[in-house]
């Protein structure tokens, strides 16, 4: 496997992580809020 | 644009053919056919609040009732602008971001393909509840898009299914937000590094982190809606309470970014089209990058610009003034850049030519008003007045569906494989620009002279521009039949398209044949 496909290779498997976070973020961002009107 | 040294990654066997029938648009995670749908989608939208539109207007077109009653005008105002905004004008850019993004990058598809299929399919649910709603007790929600309690509150069942669609349309964006940042930090062709990328993909990076930052706010906002209404909390309800000028907050926190979310992707097909067409490359691509990064940050501290008139003690009016005004530095950068990309340009003016030139000029006359409108004291007087429709219809028509039409004309050639007809194209273009011009420049006179929006009777002083208004709106609106026959007519056959469509065209996109294989980049090229 040449040296760019490989990078590549890297930077798509990391895709899952990425997503996570976002996700994670939205759904406390959400959370958050309504948390914010409890107050 | 740097070249890729070996841009041939698409493929043709046969076992690549996409499936026949219903099935293949539903079970589809091809960004090629989800970026369609969400583009047909969002057409059908245009010609639903397009002709809510006519109805307003033809009701306007003289004083006293003539065709509406107050409530059903307010739900058509309504409908107009939940579905334009949600339903025409996201879908139709989230329709370009799945068919350009990974051309753009070399990537082979989205990141998340089944993620992308079930973005996109939840979208006509909530547009069906959205429609439906029409035929329920009471009729649709007539509060207003913003949602404002206690009209929001005390309304029927109507107000919960929009409730409910606009959480599926935050969830839709979010999924789809998620799938674009994703693709573009993940999915670039190696030595594609972001300083590389086309304009059109930084737009749409910032756009989806904007909507990942506001759209869980709605969410939550819109949820403490439901609860009011149906679970006996007082979140917005004054008589427990609550407070419903939070609700203002809350949802201008999320609604001001919004605004930008409907128009930074366009800066990005705007900023695709003129270097192609001044054959030119982009004037100051940095400092491009950025104004979009810093329009965005600016979003999020001028929300309350939308509510002087609910009253404030000065300095937060001053604050939100001036932050409001700070958006035009780099909202004026871009300008700047665009205008210096024409100059001395070797330029053609062709229909994604004239539509994005029509961009800058009338997009900066809504920018413009903006900042009349960011002057606390002038706000006072011009809130919930025509000026204020005005100002937004010349951001949101000339600007935002301005580039939309831009993009079509402009990467039509490369999805369908066939030009489309220029004559016709010219034809739409002069039509849309003189209509839109005729329906929206006298509101801003009407709105000075303080005619209130949402009102369907006017005081007779306001007759004669009411009538020019909507002459234009019925020149505006049916011209865009023409769109409709020019998009049917290259969809379908005609001049075949050349590989690089544009003489000026640069960027990966325009090195795959037309139309785009069904697959693209499985072999991801090498940019040097």
């Amino acid at each position: 496997m040449s040296g760019a496909s490989t990078m590549s290779s890297d930077k798509r498997n990391g895709k899952y992580r990425t997503a996570i976070l976002l996700a994670v973020w939205a759904l406390g961002l959400f959370l958050f809020t309504l948390y914010s009107g409890l107050k | 644009m740097t070249d890729a040294t070996h841009a041939h990654g698409h493929d043709d066997h046969a076992h690549h053919a996409p499936p026949g029938g219903v099935m293949r648009w539903l079970t589809t995670t091809n960004h090629k056919d989800i970026g369609s749908l969400y583009l047909w989608f969002s057409l059908i939208m245009l010609f639903t609040a397009g002709s809510m539109a006519l109805l307003i207007r033809a009701e306007l077109f003289q004083p006293g009732l003539q065709l509406t009653n107050p409530d059903f005008f307010n739900q058509l105002t309504t409908m107009h602008g939940l579905i334009m905004i949600f339903g025409v004008i996201m879908p139709a850019f989230s329709g370009f971001a799945n068919w350009q993004i990974p051309l753009m990058l070399g990537a082979p598809d989205m990141a998340f393909p089944r993620m992308n299929n079930w973005a996109f399919w939840i979208l006509p649910v909530a547009g069906a509840l959205l429609m439906g709603s029409f035929l329920l007790p009471g009729g649709a929600v007539a509060g207003g898009w913003t949602m404002y309690p206690p009209l929001f509150i005390q309304g029927g069942i109507s107000y919960d299914l929009t409730i409910l669609a606009v959480h599926i349309m935050g969830l839709s964006s979010i999924m789809g937000s998620i799938n674009i940042i994703t693709t573009i930090l993940n999915m670039r062709a190696p030595g594609l590094t972001l300083m590389k990328m086309p304009l059109f993909c930084w737009t749409w990076l910032i756009t989806a982190y904007l909507l990942i930052a506001t759209m869980p706010v709605l969410a939550g906002a819109v949820t403490m809606l439901l609860t009011d209404r149906n679970f006996g909390t007082s979140f917005f309800n004054a008589a427990g309470g609550g407070d419903p000028v939070m609700f203002q907050h809350i949802f201008w926190f999320f609604a001001h970014p919004e605004v930008y979310i409907l128009i930074l992707p366009a800066f990005g097909i705007v900023s695709s089209i003129i270097p192609t067409f001044a054959r030119k490359p982009l004037f100051g691509y940095a400092s491009m990058v950025y104004a979009t990064a810093s329009i965005a940050i600016l979003s999020f501290i001028v929300w309350a610009h939308h509510m002087f008139s609910v009253g404030m003690p000065a300095a937060a009016q001053l604050f939100f003034m001036f932050s409001t005004m700070l958006i035009a530095v780099p909202t004026g950068v871009k300008v700047f850049n665009w205008v210096a990309t024409m100059w001395k340009g070797s330029m053609t003016f062709e229909t994604p030519m004239l539509f994005a030139i029509a961009f800058v000029c009338l997009f900066t006359i809504g920018g413009f008003s903006g900042l009349v409108l960011a002057i606390a004291p002038v706000d006072i007087q011009l809130h919930d007045t025509y000026y204020v429709v005005a100002h937004f219809h010349y951001v949101l028509v000339s600007g935002a569906l301005f580039s939309i039409f831009a993009g079509i004309y402009y990467w039509l050639p490369k999805w369908s494989g066939y030009m489309y007809d220029e004559t016709l194209g010219k034809w739409h273009f002069w039509l849309s620009v003189i209509g839109m011009n005729i329906v929206f420049f006298p509101m801003h006179f009407l709105g000075l002279a303080g005619m209130p929006r949402r009102i369907p009777d006017y005081a007779l002083q306001f007759t004669e521009f009411n009538q020019i208004a909507t002459v234009g709106a019925f020149i505006f609106g049916f011209s865009q039949l023409i769109f409709l026959v020019v998009v049917l007519k290259a969809a379908k056959g005609g001049v075949k398209a050349t590989d690089r469509v544009w003489e000026g065209a640069e960027g990966l996109e325009w090195t795959l044949p037309s139309p785009a294989p069904y697959h693209t980049f499985e072999t991801a090229p090498v940019m040097k």
